[in-house]
Order: C-alpha cells, then sequence, then structure tokens
C-alpha cells in the first residue's frame, strides 16, 4: 500500500495538520496516520465498546485525579449495563451541568443500550471505558492509558469502538 | 501546553513559564482567574485559622517528615481545590 493510499484510508485525512493549525505548540505533534480497520461483518451482528474521556465512573471507585497538573493515565470500567444513577462525573475541565441532568448527553450509556436491545448492533462489551482527557504527557497517554485501553477493549471482544471526546 | 514545553521551560529557568502552567491549570484556561484561585485558597486556609482551633499537628509532622516530594506536591495541588472548594466560590464545572 502507498503512502497516499494509506492517506486516503483515513478517517479525516489531515486530521493532525489540523489539530497542529488551530493549536500551535499544543501537545499533539504526530504526524503519522491512523491505520483504520473495516468493519468486516454487518452492524447488527457486531458487539460494540464505547470509550469516553468525559471522566465517567461508577460511584464508589477512586476518583479521577483531576487536582494533578500532568494529569491522570488510569481508565475506568463502566459496566454497560449500568444505570446513569450508578454513574458519577469526577472532572473539572469541561462543562457538566448538563451531563449532571441527563449523564447520556456526554455519555450516551441509555442510548446504547436501547441500540443493542433494538438490534441494530449486535450487541455491548460487558465494560464501556472512561478516562479523562486532561493528559498534557502525550508519550506517557500513548505508552499506557491508550495501550492499556486497547488491551482491555480487545479482551472484551469488541469488534466495533465508538470514541468520544468530552 | 504539552509536557515537552514545561520541561523545556525547566531547563531554561523559565519560572513564569510554569506558574503560568498552574495558573491556566487552576484557572480553567484563563491566566487572571488562576491569579484569583490561587488567592482564594490561601485566604480560605487564613480564615480557618484565625480562630487557632485544635489541629493535628503530629499528622503534619508525620507526612511532611515521611511522605516523598512527590506526594507532598500532588496533596500541595490536592488542597489547593479542596480549600477553593470549601470557600465556597467554585468556579469549577464539575467536582473533584
Amino acid at each position: 500500500m502507498t503512502a497516499g493510499s494509506e492517506r486516503r484510508r483515513q478517517l479525516r485525512p489531515g486530521l493532525w495538520e489540523t489539530v497542529n493549525e488551530r493549536y500551535p505548540g499544543a501537545m499533539i505533534s504526530k504526524t503519522d496516520t491512523v491505520p483504520l480497520a473495516r468493519l468486516d461483518k454487518p452492524l447488527a451482528d457486531a458487539r460494540l465498546t464505547f470509550i469516553s474521556s468525559a471522566g465517567v465512573q461508577p460511584k464508589g471507585t477512586l476518583p479521577f485525579d483531576v487536582v494533578h497538573p500532568v494529569g491522570d493515565y488510569t481508565f475506568r470500567r463502566v459496566p454497560s449495563d449500568a444505570s446513569p444513577s450508578d454513574l458519577e462525573i469526577h472532572q473539572l475541565k469541561y462543562p457538566t451541568d448538563g451531563a449532571n441532568r441527563d449523564l447520556n448527553v456526554i455519555f450516551p450509556i441509555e442510548r446504547l443500550q436501547a441500540l443493542a436491545a433494538d438490534g441494530l448492533v449486535g450487541g455491548l462489551t460487558s465494560s464501556f471505558f472512561s478516562f479523562i482527557g486532561y493528559n498534557m504527557d502525550v508519550k506517557r497517554l500513548e505508552a499506557t492509558l491508550a495501550e492499556d485501553i486497547a488491551d482491555a477493549v480487545v479482551a472484551d471482544h469488541a469488534e466495533i469502538a465508538l470514541l468520544a471526546p468530552a | 501546553m504539552s509536557l515537552d514545553y514545561l520541561n523545556d521551560a525547566v531547563a531554561r529557568g523559565d519560572n513564569e513559564a510554569l506558574i503560568r502552567y498552574v495558573r491556566l491549570h487552576v484557572g480553567d484556561g484563563d491566566d487572571q482567574q488562576g491569579r484569583t484561585e490561587i488567592d482564594k485558597a490561601w485566604v480560605q486556609a487564613l480564615k480557618v485559622l484565625l480562630d487557632v482551633p485544635p489541629t493535628d499537628r503530629q499528622f503534619i509532622v508525620d507526612t511532611l517528615a515521611n511522605k516523598d516530594q512527590a506526594t507532598l506536591a500532588h496533596l500541595f495541588f490536592s488542597l489547593h481545590f479542596h480549600l477553593v472548594n470549601a470557600s465556597g466560590e467554585w468556579i469549577h464545572d464539575g467536582r473533584l
């Protein structure tokens, strides 16, 4: 595969250039592309997982570290059959008023449960995955948090991953 | 700002860049608000000590003597947000 054809396979060619243009001096300095995997089965047969930077976590679990100046590189598993009332948000860096009234606006767990119940997707992984987006060490982010979540997603037999920033 | 930016600032002794980063962190991206937040935490700490209430001095002595500098620095940031929260003037949208 040529570099040109690889670039055309990107969900959004030029993404990193756009980010760096808009946020000069920001943490992102990547110039490489992101390989995408094609879905090899109908959506209705595929098991979906959800990955979010919203800082959503089950009540009673160790709160995300929102005070550390360089960030928190851990993630929490959120049971995909959880109710919004079982969950809470620990995050300071985005407006949470709306999400505290209806968690689905930032972490659409009930919408995804409904999609699975209606058969639009083949099912949900047992866990969804959540972390906070305030992480200033991009190398650590890639080497630890991203890899840890990727391993967990694979172990959970996910066939589609829906990623949503907060 | 990236960690590389901060490490470069440390290497060249640019403390203004470092404290500005702290102000942006505690001020949710607003430099001037960060100054206000830092002042707010100190004022709150002073207020609760004005009546000279009993405090666990032994805990403080033991903590400072026995905990590593990274844990103490982490505690310092935690105390900042805790005191600001206790002041009742919470600018942040989320919670600790």
